[in-house]
């Protein structure tokens, strides 16, 4: 009777949604808040934001569970889901189906820009602890470079692009949304949130960019 | 299942083929549908208006008594009355029966089953899904058929043509010959019993026709040309309302005049405003000054006769031209959108204008056969209907072959009521699988006794046909002769007619089919060889075409769509019952009842059909009333 | 009316193919059309005299219709890049040289003609019927429906199989096991009849393994390119929730 237990696709699929939205989505808005607080300076940023977080307990056991295990899952059935359709935008121009192919192209690029970024920030300061002891003067020298700063702008706007999207499509999957108008409706408040977020996230990158991080800018 | 089930075929996945499938299948029988496309893409998917069935839903003391009477005057007294009675009485639980398999019928605001007004009747009586009536029916029964496919009780053949039936040394037929659409494999199956449910033959009008490019009549012609009857080929409805068109008229429902719609011409013919400009005294609204009881509501062979005198004798056809308007601009619009969405919508479509902006612009075309297969009934002297379950009811002159749908002759007489072939089609399958049924329990031995030759012989033969077709090279390209056909029966065997044109229709249809000795099939793949499909459809259309005219040549009189100008008996203006001169009318009409109240048979004979008649079963309802609905 | 206007000529390019193995090949046409005519009737007209821009004589070309007017779903093809029915599409609204190609994501019979077969099994696989005890008559009366849900029910019902949506789909496709959107929308249909719901765990679960509703990844092509305007993800939505409330069920319900 139970089939859908039995048969887990429905259930893998669910799930995948569901990471997206809550640890990975989560994690996403709470990053960017966090990172935006490099506009109060280094010291600030380096003590009462990184530094509170490491002061958690079992952090590595939060930061594995919550973040990395759903996101690896989340990316490698976003890959499964990908081969499972052919997107044709140029033959069919319609913005729903635009989007359906940028969500793919997104899920893609933050493949790539995860393996950087983390692999650049988090995996690094495991090997140099100068980097985790520092992280607002390492992420100053790297975006003072022009092509990580611009390789920051994309990733950051394919993530934001990336959960604004799927939070509209998630309404859709789920059935919170049901009608056109409604889904239409949804789409907007989904538009609106995703600029807001990349707002925050550009606050943020630019932050990193003064060099003491000494003059909060209010 | 008790008992094994025997084998039987149902050629035809329209509403008839899809019910009698349904039965026979219920009942523990293998039947194998066999079908030129997808079955659910037949023609009873055009249907718009709806179904008729009593149900009274609008407290007009509508009874089933009254349904039975309708179609019978409707009919002009044609059909034998026992059938009649038979379907009007099983509509309602027919209806709900619909219901259950899921089909969308309208609502009253209480939530019960609407009803809306159809021509020539003065009850709401007609079931409706929106305008699409006939796709909803026909998709419903559609469904359960494919329940049953998937529990493997029905197979089906789409895309494979009838080609012939395999008869016994009897005459028995125990099975059929058909072709594969697409290899042009023609195979054999062996069969218990044949239902024939290939429904209509507009095409033989073709371009000016209402029926879809499959309705050939084509499988019906073949049965005939193996030794089926025939009967009543000269009945053929002209509907009122079709839009114009080259490649096809397209109908307008019925329903449009049944909720409010006004059939008006300007009374200038050279009136050239555009028709909101002109002012309702300027404006002849010709049904209903002819017609005052029914007005726009009559049937419709009446009002394509009108529309026929309005524009050709009258010359009062907009612009001068064989067109009137269908004026729906003066109802109320959230109401016609509602009740009318889909016909609208497709006006706009294929017209490019609103119908809620400007009237339509109409002209009768070729509609609805009401002749087809001789089938016979069983009649129940207790009920004075048909005797439930017997073998006999539909079944043609060919032992072991059966047939329903529009293919059949049983339920119309002379002229079918608008949403009362919905009603036949579905009901004679019902009825055709309970007989087969009832057949197949007295039969002692089934075709798998059937030596092979029989069916080796037959597909011999018709891959034979094939062989010719496929290497001729003449100068005859099969699309224009069916050009030709149309062109042909629209002019001269079309809603008005004469004996000096139907002898010349006789003759060129005679010519016509010499010219296939002519033919050239133009193309050589063997594989999905549509030409090859198309000029054998075309040859047995032409073979029934000459049917219907050697009928119509044969019957001197005005009945229903049949309508011979100098064999009209006008019914005196203004006069009414009790009147001497009406009663004199009166009296010339039943002396003509004497002498042609009668069907007409078609038997296939090689030089030219041969026809004769047979009395019609009048026991519920002796003629005593001519038409009238003034 | 248009019908005032001269015929015109017009061209054609109209994709090819002898049979499902074979190449497809690309034959041009010029024919004169009257006003109104549609694809279909230009096709029609085609069948007697096929006879290409550079004077060859070639096979007609094989395709599929029925109604004339967008019920039957036969002729739906790819019109200048866009899945649609055949006889709906005027020519005075196309942009010339008009392309025609068989429907896409369905293998090629021959020509323009193609086998949607996998649709039809698609509603087999959802059960996208009503289970009746049998087909005679009952002496009850229909149950009642209010106008509102029958409106909503009506939407869905209209639906001819003409397979446009699936084509335009970029999920659904010959080699893989998404149902499409069309069977989608008759489950939405069938669950919501008074007593096709008594199926309608059944249906969910068919619509909850591979293949199914989560196959769908949104693009929302398909109800652009429904001719018949079926809302296809509003059905989609519904069942979204639908099938939620069957996981919890089916996760919490015991049942
Ligand atoms: C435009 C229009 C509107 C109508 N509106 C109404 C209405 O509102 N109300 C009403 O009551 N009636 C209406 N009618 C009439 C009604 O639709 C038809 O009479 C009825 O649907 C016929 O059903 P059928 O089952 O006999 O045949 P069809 O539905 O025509 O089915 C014929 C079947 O036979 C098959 N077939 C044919 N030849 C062969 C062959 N050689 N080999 C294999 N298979 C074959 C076809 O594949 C098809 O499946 C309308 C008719 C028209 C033309
Ligand atoms: C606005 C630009 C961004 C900045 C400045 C930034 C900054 C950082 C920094 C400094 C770290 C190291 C944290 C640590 O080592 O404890 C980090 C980790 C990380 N970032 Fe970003 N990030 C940005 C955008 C993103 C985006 C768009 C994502 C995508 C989801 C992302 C995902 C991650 C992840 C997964 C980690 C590892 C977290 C952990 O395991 O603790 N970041 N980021
Ligand atoms: C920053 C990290 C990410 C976040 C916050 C995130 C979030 C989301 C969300 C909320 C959804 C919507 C789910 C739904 O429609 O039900 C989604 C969908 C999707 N994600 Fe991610 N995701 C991230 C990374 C990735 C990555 C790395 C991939 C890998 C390719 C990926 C692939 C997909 C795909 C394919 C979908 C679409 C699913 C569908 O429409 O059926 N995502 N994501
Ligand atoms: S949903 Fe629309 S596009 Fe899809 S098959 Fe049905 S009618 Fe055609
Ligand atoms: S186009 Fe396909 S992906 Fe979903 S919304 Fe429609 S079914
Ligand atoms: S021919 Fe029926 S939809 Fe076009």
């Amino acid at each position: 009777m139970s089939s859908s237990i039995h048969n887990a696709h429905f259930l893998l699929r669910r799930v995948h949604s569901l990471l997206g939205l809550l640890p990975v989505g989560a994690f996403l808005v709470f990053h960017l808040w966090e990172n935006s607080q490099s506009r109060l300076g280094a010291a600030h940023y380096n003590e009462q934001v990184v530094g509170a977080l490491k002061g958690m307990n079992y952090l590595p056991l939060i930061e594995i569970t919550v973040i990395a295990l759903p996101l690896l899952f989340h990316a490698l059935y976003g890959l499964v889901i990908i081969r499972a359709g052919r997107a044709e935008p140029a033959q069919y121009p319609f913005l729903r189906n635009r989007l359906y192919w940028l969500q793919r192209l997104s899920g893609l690029g933050l493949i790539l820009f995860l393996l950087l970024h983390v692999g650049l920030t988090r995996i690094a300061g495991l090997f140099d602890p100068s980097i985790a002891d520092d992280l607002f003067a390492h992420m100053h020298g790297a975006l003072s470079q022009p092509l990580v700063f611009a390789l920051y702008l994309i990733g950051l706007l394919l993530a934001v692009f990336h959960l604004a999207n799927g939070l509209a499509t998630a309404a859709i999957a789920w059935g919170l949304t049901t009608s056109a108008e409604a889904q239409r409706q949804f789409g907007w408040v989904c538009a609106g949130f995703g600029l807001a977020l990349a707002l925050l996230g550009i606050h943020g990158l630019l932050g990193f960019l003064t060099a003491s991080g000494a003059g909060a800018s209010a | 299942m008790m008992n094994r089930g025997r084998e039987v075929i149902v050629i035809g996945g329209g509403l008839g083929g899809l019910w009698a499938t349904l039965t026979i299948a219920e009942a523990g029988h293998r039947v194998r549908l066999f079908s030129l496309f997808e079955v659910m893409r037949s023609h009873s998917v055009c249907a718009q208006g709806g179904i008729n069935a009593v149900f009274d839903a609008k407290g007009e003391h509508d009874s089933v008594r009254q349904h039975i009477v309708d179609t019978i005057k409707g009919g002009s007294y044609l059909a034998n009355q026992p059938p009649i009675q038979s379907m009007c009485e099983d509509a309602p639980g027919l209806i709900r029966t619909f219901e259950r398999m899921g089909v969308t019928f309208s609502r009253t605001p209480e939530g019960q089953l609407d009803q809306r007004l159809f021509g020539g009747v003065k009850h709401r009586r007609t079931c409706f899904a929106g305008a699409s009536t006939g796709q909803q029916l026909l998709h419903g029964v559609d469904q359960q058929v494919r329940r049953l496919e998937a529990d493997d009780r029905v197979h089906k053949h789409e895309w494979w043509e009838f080609l012939s039936l395999v008869k016994d040394a009897d005459g028995v037929c125990r099975g059929i010959v058909a072709m594969d659409l697409r290899s042009l494999e023609v195979r054999a199956f062996r069969a218990d019993a044949v239902v024939l449910a290939t429904g209509g033959l507009g095409q033989i009008y073709a371009p000016k026709t209402t029926c879809s490019t499959n309705s050939t009549g084509a499988a019906a012609s073949r049965v005939y040309q193996q030794g089926a009857r025939f009967a009543n080929a000269e009945f053929f409805q002209f509907h009122p309302t079709a839009m114009l068109g080259e490649d096809k008229t397209r109908l307008m429902s019925e329903a449009a005049r049944g909720e409010g719609g006004r059939i008006w011409v300007p009374r200038d013919p050279a009136d050239r405003r555009e028709p909101a400009r002109i002012p309702e005294a300027e404006r002849f609204y010709f049904l209903e000054d002819w017609y005052p009881a029914y007005g726009n509501t009559v049937p419709r062979d009446i009002a394509s006769r009108a529309i026929w005198k309005v524009t050709r004798e009258l010359g009062q056809g907009v612009g001068g031209s064989d067109r009137v308007y269908l004026d729906l601009t003066h109802l109320d619009r959230g109401f016609v959108a509602s009740r009318l969405g889909a016909i609208l919508s497709i006006y706009r479509k294929f017209a490019g204008s609103d119908p809620l902006q400007a009237p339509m612009e109409i002209f009768p075309a070729a509609h609805y056969a009401m002749g087809g297969l001789w089938v016979d009934y069983e009649k129940d002297t207790s009920t004075g209907g048909m005797r439930p379950g017997s073998p006999r009811n539909h079944a043609t002159s060919i032992p072991g072959l059966y047939a329903c749908g529009e293919c059949d002759y049983a339920y119309h007489g002379a002229n079918r009521l608008g949403a009362n072939s919905l009603l036949s089609a579905s009901y004679s399958g019902r009825v055709a699988g309970e007989a087969v049924v009832s057949y197949l329990n007295g039969l002692a031995t089934g075709a798998e006794a059937m030596p092979a030759e029989y069916f080796d012989a037959e597909i011999r033969y018709q891959a034979q046909i094939n062989q010719h077709f496929m290497h001729a090279r003449g100068d005859q390209n099969p699309y224009h002769l069916h050009q030709a056909l149309g062109a042909l029966m629209t002019a001269k065997v079309g809603v008005v007619r004469n004996n000096a044109e139907l002898d010349a229709a006789i003759a060129e249809l005679a010519e016509l089919e010499q010219r296939f000795a002519r033919l050239d099939l133009a193309e050589a793949n063997a594989w999905a060889n549509q030409s090859l499909a198309h000029a054998r459809q075309v040859f047995d259309m032409v073979k029934l075409a000459q049917v219907m005219a050697a009928s119509a040549r044969a019957r001197d009189e005005c009945r229903g769509a049949h309508y011979k100008p100098e064999f009209a008996l006008e019914m005196p203006p203004d006069k009414y019952a009790g009147d001497p001169e009406f009663e004199a009318y009166r009296a010339r009409w039943k002396a003509n009842n004497a002498e042609w109240l009668k069907t007409t048979v078609a038997e296939y004979s090689t030089d030219s059909p041969r026809i004769s008649f047979e009395p019609v079963d009048l026991s519920l309802l002796q003629p005593e009333q001519p038409r009238d609905y003034r | 009316m248009t019908d005032a206007h001269e015929p015109r000529t017009i061209e054609l390019r109209i994709r090819r193919q002898d049979n499902p193995n074979s190449e497809p090949y690309w034959h041009h046409f010029a024919l004169p059309v009257r006003a109104g005519a549609n694809v279909v009737s230009a096709l029609m007209d085609l069948r007697g005299q096929p006879v290409t821009t550079d004077g060859t004589r070639v096979d007609p070309v094989a395709f599929e219709h029925n109604c004339m007017e967008e019920v039957c779903g036969a002729c739906a093809m790819l019109i200048n890049g866009r899945p649609r029915p055949a006889c709906s599409a005027l020519l005075a609204d196309l942009d010339s040289p008009v392309t025609l190609e068989p429907l896409p994501k369905f293998p090629v019979v021959r020509d323009l003609l193609v086998d949607r077969s996998r649709l039809l099994d698609n509603l087999k696989r959802v059960r996208a019927w009503v289970r009746i005890d049998g087909p005679w008559d009952t002496h009850e009366h229909p149950p009642r429906l209010s106008q509102q849900a029958w409106a909503a029910n009506y939407l869905y019902s209209r639906c001819m199989n003409c397979g446009c949506c699936m084509a335009a789909c970029p999920q659904f496709d010959q080699d893989r096991p998404f149902v499409g959107p069309a069977p989608l929308a008759q489950v939405r249909l069938m669950n919501a009849h008074p007593t096709g719901r008594y199926d309608k765990a059944t249906r969910l679960h068919a619509i909850m393994a591979e293949g199914g509703l989560s196959d769908c990844g949104n693009a929302q092509n398909c109800v652009r390119v429904c001719p018949k305007e079926i809302p296809l993800t509003t059905a989609i939505g519904e069942l979204g929730r639908q099938t939620t409330v069957q996981l919890l069920k089916d996760l919490f319900g015991g049942a």
